[in-house]
């Protein structure tokens, strides 16, 4: 607290002005008296003092009483007659000076302090603004954002713990520093025209690189935000930084990894395109020879046959049932290369009603057989119907062809619900069965586990069925034992969106 | 079987039309038949140029098409008859050996009248060519302007 402030902030009760202006009329008299009268002459001079004294520091009223008491006191002491309140005519030009002087200083002692006054005003609204200031200054230093200030001229005026964090430079050092050469910034466009557009809008925003105190390079996304002050000319500029760098780094990755998976999906595309040119081929190409074989063997039968003994008749049966044979092989085949080629056509499909159609259709390959079906609940899945169809077609002719065997043949299916998982459908039959050790190979292209004289079949059946199963996402199983029946299990998962 | 119209058989392959004319003379249907080897010959059978140049103007009454021909194709060569006023009446029957759904979809977008897969089995076969040579050639009434012999 400056000494100068002592009277205002002591002298505040009244009692104590009025005491302070009549101590120091009493001071003044002790000094008069002791003075003598032959030093009259500083009399006058030291109550007009006093007064000074008591108006200067007490204010008005206290000031009146004072020259009152000077007045009296000088006039009973002092002046002629003494020690009477008598006044003489020539002495009145001093009691005018007394007041006019009290007056003056007064008016000087007012003047001050509404100066004085005005003064604290300022200085406590300064303070104000100081502590708001350095309050938001520690807040902005809170965030992890990093933030700071440049004027006009790019010269760094503010510098937040964030800005210190990320840039490595410490407050010290970065203020009073031009910010695009601390930071060797490289802008995305030339910088005349980033000014003009913060001019215009007010702010401005894009992505920035920036160099570290360690000399390494940061991306970050810049706002700046433009502060004018009270003429609206333009006076400082916030800027806001977010490190990116990692976010720039793994967009650049997924972009990367995006272009691997196009050139993957385009080489996919391509060895698809082939495979489909192959099939064609292979539908168009293959398939005349067999049937030139096929013809001429024919027409050899027909012309030559009763120029043949038994033996040239069976070869050329065996011809015939050989292009037979590799005919379903080549159709069988395209079957199931088309099922990998063929775009799925993913709706509700009800099992149930699924294997009613089915087995109304297998009546045909069933005729003077006894077969006993029971066929359970089914769920509904989704799917493709029709290669979920083939795939049911494909088991339920298996079950039909290894039960041929059986006086009473036994067909089951139904399916395993389960409450957290897909269900799991089964068709369940006591035929032949086959050898656990072989159920791997059950399902493979061209793989047979029974001789052709026993059980036909050109051994894509299990193999298209499988590829339908996968291409719904789910598997497929089989059990088995020599003699004693085979059940095969298969299951699609419910979330079929997620799925092709 | 009073009238016979013409058959324009376009097939590359010599034993495939060998078993085709053996096929359709077993019904007595090989009498009327012209045979193209490839696209092109078949074109300049329909538009009378080339070594065609002499015959008479006269459609055939039914177009056996093979589609995997040398130099023209035969889907170039059914664009080229249902693109042209003059033979778009034409009934056109492919026949062949591919039973790509592709080929089915194309040939049918530019208006084939038939799409038949040419059968492994011969006697599958024969009764394909049989049937198809007595609708078109002797059943069906073929549009003005063809060639149909008593």
């Amino acid at each position: 607290m400056p000494p100068r402030e002592f009277p205002s902030k002591r002298l505040v009760s009244a009692a104590a002005r009025y005491g302070f202006a009549l101590l120091t009329v009493a001071l003044a008299l002790g000094v008069a008296l002791l003075a003598g009268a032959e030093t009259h002459n500083l009399v006058f001079p030291v109550f007009l003092t006093a007064i000074s004294i008591s108006v200067w520091y007490t204010g008005t009223g206290p000031g009146l009483l004072a020259m009152l008491l000077s007045a009296l006191t000088y006039n009973y002491f002092f002046t002629d007659p003494l020690y009477s309140f008598y006044i003489d005519r020539s002495d009145r030009i001093d009691f005018i000076v007394f007041v006019l002087f009290a007056a003056l200083i007064g008016w000087f002692s007012s003047r001050r302090r509404r100066i004085e006054e005005a003064l604290r005003r300022a200085r406590d609204r300064l303070e104000a603004e100081v502590a708001e200031r350095t309050q938001q200054a520690s807040l902005l230093d809170l965030t992890h954002d990093t933030i700071f200030v440049r004027d006009m001229n790019d010269v760094i005026t503010y510098w937040n713990r964030g800005a210190e964090e990320l840039f490595g430079w410490t407050a010290t050092e970065a203020i009073g520093q031009s910010a695009p050469e601390l930071l060797q910034t490289v802008f995305p466009m030339p910088m005349a025209a980033i000014r003009e557009a913060l001019l215009a809008a007010g702010r401005w925003e894009g992505e920035l690189e920036k160099t570290r105190a360690d000399g390494s390079r940061v991306v970050v996304a810049s706002r700046w935000s433009l502060r004018r002050d009270e003429q609206n000319r333009p006076a400082a500029i916030l800027e806001t930084n977010n490190d990116i760098t990692e976010r720039k780094r793994t967009e650049r990755q997924i972009r990367r990894l995006n272009e691997d998976l196009g050139k993957r999906s385009a080489e996919l595309e391509a060895i698809n395109k082939e495979l489909e040119a192959f099939a064609y081929s292979i539908s168009h190409d293959l398939r005349a020879p067999l049937r030139h074989m096929a013809g001429y063997a024919e027409l050899l039968q027909r012309r030559a046959s009763s120029l043949l003994d038994e033996k040239c008749r069976h070869y050329l049966a065996m011809i015939l049932e050989a292009a037979q044979k590799m005919g379903e092989l080549i159709d069988d085949l395209l079957a199931f290369s088309r099922i990998g080629r063929a775009e799925a056509q993913t709706t509700r499909v009800d099992l149930a009603q699924l294997v009613k159609e089915v087995l109304s259709e297998a009546q045909s390959e069933c005729d003077g057989r006894q077969i006993r079906w029971s066929v359970g609940a089914l769920p509904a899945l989704r799917g493709d119907r029709s290669m979920l169809r083939l795939a049911l077609v494909n088991l339920v002719a298996n079950a039909v062809k290894f039960t041929r065997t059986r006086a009473q043949a036994e067909i089951e299916i139904g399916s395993i619900a389960d409450k957290n998982r897909a269900p799991v459908v089964f068709i369940r039959d006591n035929g032949v069965g086959f050898d656990m050790k072989y159920a791997n190979k059950l399902f493979g292209v061209f793989q047979r586990l029974h001789r052709t004289e026993e059980f036909e079949g050109t051994g894509i059946g299990l193999a298209t069925v499988q590829r339908i199963i996968h291409r719904h996402g789910g598997r497929v199983w089989a059990e088995g034992q020599p003699d004693r029946g085979a059940t095969f299990y298969f299951s699609v998962p419910r979330a079929q969106e997620e799925q092709r | 079987m009073n009238e016979l119209g013409r058959i324009l058989i376009v097939e590359d392959d010599p034993k495939d039309v060998e078993l085709t004319l053996t096929a359709l003379s077993e019904y007595n249907l090989a009498n009327e038949v012209v045979v193209a080897h490839d696209g092109e010959e078949a074109l300049d059978y329909l538009y009378c140029r080339g070594s065609f140049a002499a015959r008479t103007s006269d459609n055939p009454a039914v177009l056996l098409l093979d589609l995997k021909l040398p130099k023209v194709d035969g889907l170039e060569v059914l664009q080229q008859i249902k693109s042209d006023a003059n033979l778009k009446m034409i009934p056109v029957v492919v026949l062949t050996s591919s039973r790509e759904e592709r080929d089915m979809v194309a040939s049918y977008k530019l208006g084939v009248n038939a799409y038949v897969v040419k059968p492994v089995d011969f006697h599958e076969f024969v009764n394909a060519i049989k049937e198809l040579g007595i609708f078109w050639a002797v059943i069906n009434e073929p549009p003005p302007g063809s060639i149909k012999n008593k």
